[in-house]
């Protein structure tokens, strides 16, 4: 059998993002134990109060069972078989600005078409770069400091604001909630500390850009933002990773603390490396993520275009404690090959007037696994709540499959909720439609796709939108026919 | 009373089908072993996450020690003018002949106890009774397998359609104890047959009853059911029904479901469409009020192509009433132009009240229209805000619109007499709630 060069460049191009630069990173061994746990803590100068919650969170842990509800498939992790902490080398010296970034690093990100420079210009975005487990790069630090606004690492944090962190880390979500937020709690290694004062409006978008980047390592990011009474602010997180064999677990935990009329838009493309077609060697994506509408009349909305990693976990939440409060989520999930996905979202109505919408698109290719597991409660109290919940999923090939869960809990007559799902194909008759006017195949269920989405795009901001629209192209290409 | 930790007490000492054939009693042991296997579901059991089973548990219900003779008169107040069935009886589940009128029946149907039929002509069940619900059936319906009395069997031959309707009628009399009543039926209908069965539970006095009824329904290919239950136990009674559904090529089946009674009630719907183009349509009506608990759970499988199912339930809910709705579509690999619809609506017209409801879809084929949807809400002022204008008063208003609400599910109802009873008994239950 003989094959082209030009074949062969082809078939090696299906993972855009996919490859490893070669830095140096000092990895602990592979393992877990408290010591490794108290040299991770050792490792970033904690403070002892972090130290002994990390302790805490593993000796429950230890205690706790894998979770088998999800729909999802894969073989059992060996937890000790991970290495559970890697930082880019020199961190004593970490680089003060753009110029003294580790060059090999700048070429990584110039790979992924991420030029922090250009961003600064364009796009008027703060990135807080995350290279493997610790932040190497934050800008605008001073535009930000000038409102009052705190935005760093939250290893900075711990040292700079132990106060808040005391305060805040794991009030949303406690290491007990779940088996991967629990083992999260007890190592996690990095991440971002955003905390918005009083009546302020964060003067611009902040984004993080996250990267496995070290062989056989997890990643275990923490991410809290407080939003003070009055304030705004609207975060970005998106993210690629480098193709490899071994499946790479991703255990996140993101905490968002809304206080009065407080508002915060948090939004996520996520597209890490989903394995190869027999779906080896992708991301396993098991994150929690949770916003607290503590404060009357506060608002908290995610967005999420999930396209990426061999198996989703991810349910983000809106606890809509405080009266008025607002929870809204907005998703785009695509599978294809063999990626399974078990994502949604669950509203929990707590007080009187509290509001929530939710909507979900789904699109399966492929041989993927989707599934929609959803929860809408309204408590005794939530005199006068309101959902309105939509979940369409579009089903591309006879070898997908598609579920949609929703699970309804009402104890308060005065609430009123409405949910819907439909479940389909891309009807003939808008293919026809595009096809007779001249649209390639692929060209045609992209644009059909694209406007199935439109709903949730709407609610990305600018940039992201633009982004997401590319990736879903993308990401559908080989799927039809 | 100490409460009980399994339903192993069901098993023994009741007045099961003693004589029959072999296959027979293998079947029974097997459903006995397995009911002992299966234990208690507790709330981790996703089809038990929103109901408990411990109030069930308290309770020390007991297979009747013999049969309750009621005088011809129990039957008076449950029977419905204008509606002139062949109708079968049953008294805590068994069979009573002396009350039964099932008249003349045309050729090629063949009606009567289930008991008898097993004595008499056993061939004729071999093969069909407890084929729908399988080896691997749930619990209370793997429980009645093994503990069943006696039932109705009903088999029509190959292209005979009867118009009259046919009626179980199910009376729970209380005064004996606590009697746990399991009754079978087994119904099948051959290619191209037609029938209306209409089964109705009625509790006559306040005394606790629990009914565990299953009925096994198998579709011949064209062939047309409309199926009504009507469930209006006593307050202190517990009531478990399984329907297994088995739908051959181009089959119909209508079933409306009513629930009214019982402080704790149950209804599992399990149906297969494994014939393409198979029909199946199910609605449901549920009124939960004080201490009452009303469960549904639906489990529709689209295994073959081109099948279609509707799946309407709605509920009204007072007092300290609680509902569950757990509805399924499974839409098998392969089983392309699958149709289905779901929606559950519900109707809250008390702070007390509580609703879970939990409309699943689970696909597997690309080329089908699949939708559900469900609602919770409750009367709008502006909605009553129309007749108060007209001069009604806000209860009457009140009751008009929940039982124009409740009406599309009456209006499924195939005879007008049942029609106009169970607006009655909604009408007199929204009386009582607001009252």
């Amino acid at each position: 059998m003989t094959s082209t060069p030009a074949v062969d460049d082809f078939v090696k191009s299906d993972y855009e993002h996919g490859f490893v630069t070669e830095i140096e990173s000092e990895t602990f061994p592979p393992g877990l134990d408290e010591d490794v746990i108290r040299a991770i803590s050792a490792r970033k100068g904690e403070p002892e109060f972090m130290t002994e919650w990390r302790l805490k969170a593993f000796r429950h842990w230890q205690g706790m069972a894998k979770p088998t509800w999800a729909a999802v498939d894969y073989p059992p992790i060996d937890f000790q078989a991970i290495s559970y902490f890697s930082a880019p080398k020199r961190p004593e010296d970490a680089p003060k600005s753009l110029d003294e970034i580790d060059p090999v690093l700048r070429e990584t990100y110039d790979k992924l078409g991420i030029p922090i420079e250009e961003q600064k210009a364009l796009a008027g975005i703060a990135v807080d770069a995350v290279f493997d487990s610790v932040s190497v790069a934050t800008t605008f630090r001073a535009t930000l400091a000038e409102a009052g606004v705190i935005f760093c690492s939250i290893s900075e944090a711990v040292h700079d604001y132990p106060e808040l962190i005391q305060q805040y880390l794991g009030s949303v979500v406690p290491h007990t909630d779940n088996f991967y937020a629990c083992l999260n709690a007890a190592v996690f290694s990095d991440g971002t500390f955003v905390y918005i004062p009083k009546g302020v409006r964060c003067p611009m978008e902040l984004s993080t850009y996250f990267r496995i980047n070290a062989r056989n390592t997890g990643q275990f990011e923490r991410t809290l933002i407080v939003a003070e009474p009055g304030s705004y602010v609207s975060y970005l997180e998106g993210c690629t990773a480098p193709q490899r064999d071994e499946n790479q677990l991703h255990a996140a935990v993101v905490e968002l603390v809304a206080l009065d009329d407080a508002e915060i838009k948090y939004s996520t493309v996520q597209n890490w490396y989903p394995g190869d077609a027999e779906g080896r060697g992708g991301i396993y994506n098991f994150v929690t993520k949770r916003g607290d509408c503590r404060g009357a009349r506060s608002k908290i909305s995610w967005t999420q275009v999930e396209t990426g990693s061999a198996i989703t976990w991810k349910y983000p939440s809106c606890l809509l404690r405080g009266e008025g409060s607002i929870g809204e989520f907005y998703s785009v999930a695509v599978t294809k090959g063999r990626q399974q996905a078990d994502t949604g979202t669950k509203m929990i109505h707590l007080a009187p007037n509290t509001r929530s919408t939710i909507v979900s698109k789904g699109i399966s290719a492929g041989r993927s696994t989707q599934t929609y597991r959803g929860l809408v409660r309204i408590g005794q109290r939530a005199a006068g709540a309101r959902n309105h919940t939509q979940c369409d999923s579009l089903l591309i090939g006879d070898r997908c499959t598609a579920n949609t869960l929703p699970y309804i809990e009402v104890k308060h007559p005065g609430a009123r909720m409405e949910h819907e799902a439909t479940t389909s194909k891309i009807s003939e008759d808008e293919l026809f439609y595009c096809r007779s006017r001249g649209l390639g195949e692929e060209d045609a269920v992209s644009m059909i796709v694209n406007g199935f989405c439109k709903e949730v795009f709407n609610e990305l901001p600018m940039e992201f939108a633009v982004e997401a629209q590319k990736l879903l192209s993308i990401s559908l290409e080989g799927a039809v026919g | 009373m100490t409460a009980a930790s399994d339903f192993t007490s069901w098993l023994d000492g009741g007045r099961t089908v003693s004589d029959g054939p072999a296959w027979l009693a293998d079947w029974r042991a097997r459903a006995a072993q397995r009911a002992r296997v299966l234990g208690v579901p507790g709330r981790k059991d996703e089809s038990w996450r929103y109901t408990s089973l411990s109030a069930l548990l308290e309770q020390d219900f007991r297979p009747a020690a013999g049969p309750a003779l009621p005088a011809a008169s129990a039957l008076a107040p449950a029977l419905i003018t204008g509606f002139e069935p062949h109708r079968l009886v049953f008294v805590n589940g068994d069979f009573v002949a002396a009350l039964s009128t099932s008249g003349a029946l045309p050729e090629g149907v063949r009606l009567g106890s289930l008991r008898e039929r097993l004595a008499t002509d056993p061939g004729a069940l071999e093969g069909r009774l407890g084929r729908v619900a399988g080896a691997q059936a749930p619990l209370f319906s793997t429980l009645n397998a093994a503990g069943f009395q006696d039932g109705a069997a009903l088999l029509i031959d190959p292209g005979v359609a009867l118009e009259q309707p046919i009626e179980l009628l199910h009376l729970s009399l209380g005064d004996t104890g606590a009697i746990l009543a399991q009754p079978r039926h087994c119904i099948v209908l051959g290619e191209g047959a037609r029938a209306t069965l209409i089964e109705r539970y009625l509790g006559l006095d306040g005394a606790g009853v629990c009914t565990n009824a299953v009925i096994e329904v198998t579709l011949g290919q064209g062939a047309e059911l409309r199926h009504e239950r009507l469930q209006d136990e006593g307050a202190a009674s517990f009531h478990l029904s399984t329907l297994h559904l088995d739908q051959a090529p181009g089959s119909r089946y209508r079933g409306v479901n009513i629930g009214l009674g019982a402080r704790w009630a149950r209804t599992e719907l399990h149906c297969g469409c494994a014939g393409r183009g198979a029909e199946c349509d199910l609605q449901g009506l549920y009124l939960a009020g004080d201490g009452q608990l009303m469960d549904y759970h639906l489990d529709v499988i689209h295994s073959v192509p081109e099948c279609t199912s509707r799946e309407n339930f709605k509920g009204i809910l007072y007092g300290r009433g609680r509902a569950v709705f757990d509805g399924r579509v499974l839409v098998a690999r392969d089983a392309q132009k699958s149709d289905a619809a779901m929606s559950n609506r519900n109707l809250m017209l008390s702070e007390q009240a509580e609703i879970d409801t939990k409309p699943q879809l689970e696909i597997l084929a690309d080329d089908v229209k699949c939708s559900h949807g469900t609602t919770v809400g409750q009367i709008e002022p502006e909605m009553l805000f129309y007749p108060r204008a007209r001069g009604i008063a806000e209860p009457l208003a009140r009751r008009m619109l929940c039982l124009g609400f409740a009406g599309e599910i009456i209006e499924a109802l195939s005879h007008e007499a049942l029609r106009e009873q169970v607006t009655e008994q909604v009408g007199a239950r929204l009386e009582q709630a607001s009252g």
